[in-house]
């Protein structure tokens, strides 16, 4: 037979079709319905709970057996079984449906609900549905943001036509479902890409002998994005000092960031060119990251401070200052960013450093304003870089490029300096 | 043709996409989508950034992918740009596409063998 779409469930009497009649007592039970399924209550629940309680509620409304929701795994275009009540295996076995295949994954294509009337390998792909003797379904779509981002569905033991009436249930349970799970799947991306960016941020700086450091992280807006700095030394004793930017923001950003980190440390070990060490790091994003673009600028000191050998895949040259004079921008020839185009031949600049010298990395969220040309964040950046102490000139810079105002893009800020 | 990405016109067999006065995440995608349909079409695009005051690296990201797109369709890509110059030189973007101060010297910017005997100012 074949499934029922939405819309067509008048209530047949001896072949007759005829409109079910309403009563008061029928109101009333189908008010107190949508109420355990809109209910304020649940809200107070955290996300995975109310999930968890609306599939309960759903199906003792619906006088349902079975109630499950699948999420759709972008990477993957899968749908995920995620909370079920009364198909709790769904859940344990991890069952995946392909989007376009079998009920849920046709619910998820087509964006529109699905009632099967008859279950079995023809209609349903996952053997665990008619295994345990489910005889009718019903599925509708979550959507948020305009996007489905998976399927609620109920099933029932016992034959059974779902209603137009049962079909509006779901779909209010549905929609409350689909703002518990965009709610949930932000909160979690942001803890995670918090979580990730600490562990991979280096809470104490090496110590390295006649090295000064000090650094700022601020997330924009609270949203953690794809801004890191590393500084390691390594076994020649030339000390390292990375900082980049990779596009995008949120989780995805921060595990790529995770990953260059890595990788650059691992390259850095191989080679003491940095050219050289940003060549190998494009070529294994090019690879591996197809599609991901980062700016890194990457500096290594030599073991006595005198000289750094810079090189920049996209990154703003650091300011540089020396005692009594102006800070400037370091000459640095720029260098295209790494992941966009292979075989980029890079450049190298050597700086001379001198006791008291102080160079300040930053990313582009510390002088790119929306409202102001670049020209005009580098002229305060350089204008507020002075020859200090690193803990005094970040306070000064922060105080100077941020002040109190809210910030819209992630800023990483490193201040070296040579002791005088 | 305006959309929200761009608006295309074309300059005899040059297309000219106009991209907004501020890219960011907001609208890259728009931007990225209306000039890779452009570039599919073109045998000379260019990306009229003249009024463009303000391009994040998503903004940067939609140049990019369009230039390897570019590079597969044997398109030639060339660049208008003033404000956000700066930015455009930083990242490398000029290293990949020339890039010019107007319009016209874009438009004229054609190689010899490219050159044609139609007037670029030509709208047909």
């Amino acid at each position: 037979m074949a499934p029922r779409q939405a819309g067509d469930s008048a209530v047949e009497v001896g072949g007759v079709e005829v409109a079910a009649p309403v009563s008061r007592a029928a109101l009333e039970d189908r008010l107190r319905d949508i109420q355990s399924i809109t209910d304020a209550a649940l809200s107070r629940l955290d996300d995975r709970d109310l999930l968890a309680e609306l599939l309960e509620r759903t199906r003792a409304v619906l006088l349902a057996d079975t109630a499950a929701v699948l999420l759709l795994d972008f990477s993957s275009g899968h749908l995920i079984a995620t909370a079920a009540a009364g198909l709790e295996e769904e859940v344990r076995q991890g069952v995946r449906i392909p989007v376009g295949r079998g009920f849920a994954g046709r619910i998820a294509a087509e964006h529109k609900p699905v009632i099967l009337d008859h279950v079995d390998h023809s209609t349903v792909l996952n053997p665990i549905l008619w295994a345990k003797g489910i005889r009718a379904l019903m599925g509708v779509p979550l959507i948020a943001g305009g996007k489905v981002i998976g399927v609620l569905h109920v099933g029932s033991l016992t034959p059974r036509e779902f209603t137009s009436e049962d079909l509006e249930l779901l779909q209010l349970a549905a929609d409350r479902a689909a703002t518990a799970v965009a709610s949930l799947t932000a909160q979690e991306d942001r803890v995670a890409a918090e979580a990730l960016q600490r562990s991979l941020l280096p809470s104490t700086l090496p110590v390295a002998g006649g090295a000064e450091m000090s650094v700022r992280y601020v997330p924009g807006e609270g949203r953690v994005g794809g801004d890191w700095y590393d500084v390691f030394t390594l076994p020649s004793g030339q000390l390292c000092i990375v900082i980049g930017d990779v596009t995008g923001s949120g989780l995805p950003a921060a595990v790529i960031m995770g990953r260059m980190r890595s990788a650059l440390r691992a390259y850095a070990l191989e080679t003491a060119d940095p050219a050289e060490v940003l060549a190998r790091l494009d070529a294994k994003m090019q690879h591996f990251e197809p599609g991901a673009l980062a700016t890194v600028l990457y500096a290594v000191f030599d073991p006595g401070l005198d000289r750094v050998r810079i090189c920049s895949a996209g990154h703003y040259p650091p300011v540089i200052a020396s005692p009594g004079r102006p800070a400037e921008q370091a000459d640095v020839p720029p260098g295209l960013l790494i992941g966009a185009v292979p075989g980029v031949r890079r450049r190298v600049v050597t700086v001379g450093i001198s006791p008291g010298t102080l160079l300040c990395f930053y990313t582009d969220g510390l002088i790119e304003r929306r409202d102001q040309r670049i020209d005009h964040g580098l002229a305060r950046l350089c204008r507020a870089v002075k020859a200090e102490p690193p803990d005094t000139a970040c306070v000064t810079v922060m105080g100077a490029l941020v002040g109190s105002e809210p910030v819209p893009d992630d800023i990483a800020l490193l201040i070296f300096r040579r002791q005088p | 043709m305006t959309a929200e990405g761009g608006e295309l016109r074309w300059m005899g067999e040059q297309a000219v996409v106009t991209v907004p006065a501020e890219i960011d995440t907001i609208n890259a995608g728009e931007v990225r989508q209306a000039l890779l349909a452009a570039s599919h079409d073109a045998t000379v695009l260019i990306i009229d950034m003249s009024g463009t005051t303000f391009c994040d690296s998503a903004g940067v990201q939609a140049i990019i992918d369009t230039y390897n797109q570019a590079a597969a369709t044997h398109t030639q890509l060339r660049l208008v740009a003033t404000a956000v110059l700066r930015i455009l030189t930083l990242v490398g973007v000029d290293q990949l596409i020339p890039i010019y101060p107007t319009l016209e010297a874009a438009l004229a910017g054609t190689p010899a063998a490219a050159a044609s005997t139609r007037d670029p100012d030509d709208p047909e």
